[in-house]
């Protein structure tokens, strides 16, 4: 299990941290607001809750079966964009850590290679650069959520039913995933979609649900690493009567 | 002939006469069933400003979920405005025998394998080992036949809640019904009626009845003079039954002679911290003419009396309630409902339908008051006559129908008193005598010595109590039955296999689920997804 302490000079101060090296232990990856059209050029968008509160949060899906990141291989992540919150999984935002950073003891992209976190015993300029990008992330995830509680509001969002198939007909269903339903779209006031449109979160609901086309590319990139083939033989939103 | 407006004879205005639970949430059923259908019914309902609401009725069965979604409340808002808690089953204490271990569940969810195999018989089976050692019927390891059957109890020992935030409203991993603040219940469907379905809310005293030629109410008329007409008339006027019993006078068939309790005392007790457990069960424990409910809401706890009063004085009674409470209820008052355990002889007359404690009431042991409620709503809101000349038959299908609803209710009532062991006062050794007991009961109970509770024992396809509820109070309270299922069977493998299933849930679920004022609070602070 991680430990995320506090950045401490005392601690950290002979670390580096290796901004090319992504954790290959991870099926799903919160993503901001901004990132929304950038993430859906390579993987599927779906929404998910959060554990604490049941919130739903925008997630982008980079793996299927088990915590494997496929777009990872040799610590490095091999796609078109690659979602902040990867980048920066070696930091926390931390009011008692040098930078108002903690650090995530056992990531990959923390180790001797790479830049370091303090030069000359003080804080190097990359960990306010990362501070920064921590906050932005912060502040474009809760732009996400807001954009979500609205598809929550209009009654958008329904379950995502999605399950694979192994080579030896054993199923494999990713259960937890929501989407937005395309029915209950259609099925929403003039008025609505109209104040939808002009917000953005139309569009954004289009996109979402197209990148669910993704999936197939996860089960290429799944099917390639030599492991047991799948396909898929379910990806629906549950959209029937709604809720 | 040309028709102007609503043709003759068809039913386009119901008028609902008194609120509280069983008014609005009747209001409610009829309104958001036409406004579903598109059938433009009116719907009106009348109540008076001087009447307060009885409002005992503060433990729902699991079909309050689907009702309170058919009418278009979210699980997060009733939660969240009744003070509502979760409720995951009964515990019954004291009343097999009194001793000091004496408690069981009846949970709400049903035993493992129902509808496949019937795991009764062996765990019968597996008790008999047991019998000759201990002198008990449960295991040696303490596990009961609702621990074995299900995992619902232990997570109501140890104080978790049926779902984690991350679950739809009103869907949770164990089932679950609520406790609920009626008063504000009431508001609740109140403010929902009239804001959100349309419901015409009319504050005044009903002081007569005016009736046509055929006897159906045409209109009843107010103390200040105001006529409220309709087609169709629900007496939802409580205790008094202005319609059912004032205008119609339809018998009223006591039940006394079989359930003997006819008094409650109800108080409210704040906790002592608010972040104390809340309970996420009812818990009935056994007194010397009665018993004693206890509930726990999320500011307070409901704790009552209820008891007989050919057994003991309201002195004792009100002794007993603050005994139970201790020091926590030194200064609170109570409040005395006095009641005739029954109903009426008809439901439905005429053009008038008795709906809640206008219909009956017997006692409020396994919450049958508010399930009631919602059984008439579902016959009446799903059956509602189109027209005048449909009534009859409907009625006459809804008279049997709750008959034997009734019946059935008042049976399994008194089955926790026939098969106790206690004989240490005259109220327990005369609820033993055979002399109140109902003839279908003792049928039964002939019956389940040699043969586990079965859906073949229930003529009706919808029992309100149905064959595992019976297994669970029969199995604990230790009621003496002699079959038993075979180890080494075809069958008995499977059973082995549901078991082993109930463990792993149960492990899994202890692990997962949060502590049921944990999950009320994340509930209140964010609330609960549609999906």
């Amino acid at each position: 299990m991680s430990t995320v302490r506090a950045l401490r000079r005392a601690d950290h101060a002979t670390l580096c941290f290796d901004r090319t090296v992504v954790g290959a232990e991870q099926r799903v990856v919160q993503i901001g607001l901004s990132e929304l059209v950038f993430a859906a050029a390579d993987m599927p968008l779906c929404l998910a809750k959060d554990a604490s509160t049941g919130r739903f949060n925008l997630v982008a899906l980079v793996g299927l079966v088990g915590p494997v990141n496929l777009f990872v291989h040799d610590r490095r992540f091999h796609a078109t964009y690659c979602p902040r919150a990867l980048q920066l999984s070696a930091f926390r935002l931390d009011q008692n850590g040098v930078a108002g950073l903690a650090i995530v003891d056992d990531d990959p992209a923390i180790g001797t290679s790479g830049d370091p976190l303090f030069l000359d015993a003080e804080p190097s300029p990359l960990l306010t650069d990362v501070a920064t990008a921590l906050k932005g992330l912060v502040a474009d995830i809760g732009a996400a959520r807001d954009l979500v509680d609205g598809y929550a509001a209009d009654n958008l969002i329904r379950p995502l039913n999605l399950v694979l198939q192994g080579t030896d007909s054993r199923e494999h269903v990713i259960d937890g995933l929501y989407t937005i339903g395309t029915e209950a779209l259609m099925r929403l006031p003039n008025d609505e979609v109209v104040r939808l449109h002009r917000s953005g979160a139309l569009g954004w609901a289009g996109v979402l649900t197209a990148s669910l086309a993704q999936v197939e590319r996860l089960c290429q990139l799944h099917n390639a690493a030599g492991q047991q083939q799948l396909r898929i033989k379910r990806l629906s939103c549950d959209d029937g009567l709604g809720a | 002939m040309l028709h102007t407006g609503v043709p003759k004879g068809v039913i386009g205005t119901v008028v609902v006469v008194g609120g509280g639970s069983a008014g609005w949430l009747t209001a409610c059923r009829l309104a958001a069933q036409s406004i579903s259908r598109g059938s433009k019914l009116n719907v009106s309902l009348v109540e008076s400003a001087n009447v307060p609401s009885v409002g005992v009725g503060e433990g729902t069965w699991p079909t309050m979920r689907n009702t309170l979604r058919k009418i278009g409340i979210d699980e997060t808002t009733f939660i969240r405005s009744c003070d509502a808690t979760l409720k995951q089953g009964a515990r019954f204490v004291g009343w097999t025998d009194g001793s000091a271990n004496d408690a069981y569940y009846h949970p709400l969810n049903p035993p493992a394998g129902t509808g496949d195999v019937d795991l009764s018989p062996y765990w019968l089976g597996l008790s008999m080992a047991d019998d000759k050692a201990t002198g008990a019927r449960s295991r040696a390891d303490g596990t009961s036949f609702a621990d074995w059957v299900d995992y619902q109890s232990a997570l109501c020992d140890a104080g978790l809640a049926p779902k984690t935030i991350t679950a739809p409203e009103y869907g949770g991993h164990a089932n679950y019904a609520y406790h609920l603040d009626a008063g504000k219940f009431a508001v609740l469907l109140r403010d929902h009626a009239v804001g959100s379905l349309g419901v015409e809310h009319v504050i005044g005293d009903v002081v007569s009845a005016n009736r046509s030629d055929n006897g159906d109410i045409r209109n009843v008329e107010l103390a200040d003079g105001r006529i409220l007409a309709g087609d169709l008339f629900v007496d939802c006027s409580g205790l008094s039954a202005l319609l059912i019993g004032g205008v119609y006078d339809v018998p009223f068939h006591s039940c006394r002679d079989i359930l003997f309790a006819d008094r409650a005392l109800a108080m409210q007790v704040p906790y002592q911290d608010e972040d104390d457990p809340i309970a996420c069960y009812t818990v009935s424990t056994a007194q010397d003419a009665g018993w004693i409910w206890d509930i726990g809401l999320w500011t307070r706890r409901g704790v009552g009396h209820v008891y007989s009063s050919t057994y003991t004085s309201d002195n004792e009674a009100e002794a007993a309630l603050r005994e139970y409470v201790g020091p926590a209820g030194d200064a609170l008052p109570v409040r005395k409902i006095a009641f005739e355990p029954g109903h009426r002889e008809r439901f439905w007359q005429n053009n008038c339908v008795a709906i809640g404690l206008s219909a009956g009431f017997l006692e409020p042991l396994e919450a049958s008051a508010l399930m009631l409620i919602e059984t008439s709503l579902d016959a009446l809101v799903d059956r509602l006559p189109q027209t005048r000349s449909a009534m009859a038959s409907i009625a006459r299908q809804f008279n049997e129908t709750f008959s034997h609803h009734w019946q059935r209710i008042i049976e399994f009532l008194k089955l926790h008193y026939v098969i106790t062991q206690r004989r240490d006062t005259a109220f327990w050794r005369d609820n033993a005598a055979a002399a109140s007991i109902p003839e279908g009961l003792q049928e039964r109970l002939d019956l389940w010595k040699h043969h586990s509770p079965s859906p073949q024992d229930f003529a009706h396809a919808r029992e309100v109590f149905s064959w595992p509820s019976y297994q669970y109070v029969l199995h604990g309270m230790r009621f003496g039955s002699d079959y038993r299922g075979k180890p080494a069977t075809v069958e008995f493998a499977t059973v082995e296999a549901l078991v082993a299933r109930n463990k792993r849930i149960r492990v899994e679920l202890l692990s997962k689920l949060p502590e049921h004022r944990d999950l009320l609070r994340a509930v209140r602070q964010h609330g609960l997804q549609r999906v």
